[in-house]
């Protein structure tokens, strides 16, 4: 285990973590047999670096702002970001899974986890991406409410992309399963044409659930894992007073930016 | 470097439509010379050397810098929408869109001599500027655009990558030239090389003249 700080270790986590994003791990042939076979290990050390990175780069405003008295700040949002999402993911894994299997989904509990884990690994990577974008503003800009609205977009923007993964995978763990069940239909119209065949109801329903609960626990352990970027105003706590909700704060930083 | 301008122009040699090694260092050199010599003669203005001298630092900075902070996304992004194994093509293209943006400038360079010779009113020769910096986008745009017609054609999604390029480049280029304000250097106010109250957001700025007018 210790020696995954090795370089031919983070090397070879990098590797892995390219392959996902590619798709390699999520191929048709191998979601048919009901199988992920990237390993957790990778997922989980490499979404909590890829978090730590974005975080680095979204407490950077506090440090900004507040100089020293800052520093708590970045460390706190360091933390925050990866805790966010394995939280989240912790909070709605069962009703997740409790869903999927109701729908006969392919693939079994702990290959579900191995999807999930995957889809926020894939939203992580692209969150860190974004990373020198988020840096650049907060090095440039005094506003907070430009920086929280900032962050939200990128979040949401990282977020698409990871649910944008996860509705692929299951309209393949969907369609192999259906597909399998009825009779090979002889005169398929040439299946290279279309690129993606249309998602089957049965995915497209378990992906509507999961969304709604996944984006409503997501956008909520937010708000209670608050604050991230640290509002210049107020001094540095772990967590605030647990008042109002994700939603209202956004239209107030809109509402400020525009009064 | 006649013969590399033209090369890079024409997208011949290393600077052809298509995969290949990325020509980063040919591309830094010919932008950053042909940048300088724009922004010097930009910042010439009110025959300031100095000015003239940082105004031309900062032009390759400007078109260096926002394609730096735009790449790891673009990278990633790229990844996830399947397009990996074009990567070189679309870098390649992104990179000499940038100097193409660099030569053309430097190609209008003369023109903004003449105009600044022939008038000394501020207000026109920011909005000059501006006009120049516009029309040296559009050949950058031109010759992106060439270099992702194969691509699109070869898989639609580039598409997307080509509008996440633009979307996230626009929205940093925008700050990133606010933030090395002044180019051409207002006339009452002593030659620098980053202005005191710059260091703030243009989005921001735009958001509270928005308000201020609809007051």
């Amino acid at each position: 285990m210790n020696d995954s700080s090795s370089p031919g270790n983070a090397r070879r986590l990098l590797g892995q973590i390219d392959r996902l994003l590619r798709g390699g791990f999520t191929e048709r042939d191998t979601l048919r047999a009901g199988r992920i076979e990237v390993p957790v290990r990778t997922l989980l050390i490499g979404g909590v670096v890829f978090g730590a990175v974005y975080g680095v780069t979204m407490g950077l405003y506090a440090v900004g702002s507040r100089g020293a008295a800052g520093l708590l700040q970045l460390v706190a949002t360091t933390l925050k970001v990866p805790l966010l999402f394995l939280l989240t993911l912790l909070v709605t894994y069962p009703s997740l899974y409790v869903f999927s299997a109701l729908a006969r989904s392919r693939l079994a509990a702990p290959e579900t986890l191995r999807l999930l884990l995957a889809a926020v690994a894939v939203n992580l990577a692209v969150l860190a991406s974004f990373g020198p974008v988020t840096a650049f503003f907060t090095l440039s800009t005094d506003s907070y409410p430009f920086m929280v609205l900032l962050n939200v977009v990128l979040f949401a923007v990282a977020g698409l992309v990871g649910l944008g993964f996860l509705r692929k995978a299951l309209a393949t763990v969907f369609e192999t399963a259906t597909a399998a069940a009825a009779p090979e239909a002889p005169e398929l119209p040439a299946p290279r044409a279309r690129r993606e065949p249309p998602a089957p109801p049965t995915a497209q329903r378990v992906f509507m659930v999961w969304l709604v609960i996944y984006a409503m626990v997501g956008a909520q352990m937010g708000w209670i894992l608050r604050p991230f970027v640290g509002s210049p105003d107020l001094p540095f706590a772990c967590f605030r007073a647990r008042e109002s909700s994700f939603f209202e704060a956004v239209i107030r930083a809109l509402s400020q930016l525009f009064r | 470097m006649l013969r590399h301008v033209d090369a890079l122009l024409r997208g011949l040699g290393r600077h052809a439509v298509g995969g290949g090694r990325v020509p980063w260092v040919s591309v830094l050199v010919l932008g950053s010379a042909t940048g300088f010599g724009y922004g010097a003669v930009m910042g010439f203005w009110g025959g300031r050397p100095l000015q003239a001298f940082y105004s031309g630092v900062k032009v390759p900075i400007l078109l260096g810098l926002s394609t730096l902070i735009c790449l790891p996304s673009f990278f990633v992004l790229n990844t996830v929408l399947g397009l990996r194994d074009d990567f070189a093509a679309a870098c390649r293209g992104v990179l000499v869109a940038q100097g193409t943006v660099a030569v053309a400038l430097a190609g209008l360079a003369p023109l903004t001599a003449v105009a600044y010779l022939s008038s000394s009113d501020y207000a026109l020769a920011t909005v000059l500027n501006g006009g120049m910096f516009a029309l040296a986008a559009i050949g950058g745009q031109a010759m992106l655009a060439r270099h992702y017609r194969p691509l699109i054609a070869a898989n639609p999604r580039h598409r997307i990558g080509l509008a996440v390029w633009l979307v996230l480049y626009v929205f940093v280029a925008v700050q990133l030239a606010w933030m090395l304000r002044p180019f051409v250097g207002a006339p009452g106010l002593p030659t620098a090389f980053f202005r005191d109250e710059a260091w703030g957001n243009a989005y921001v700025h735009v958001f509270e003249a928005v308000r201020q007018l609809l007051r």
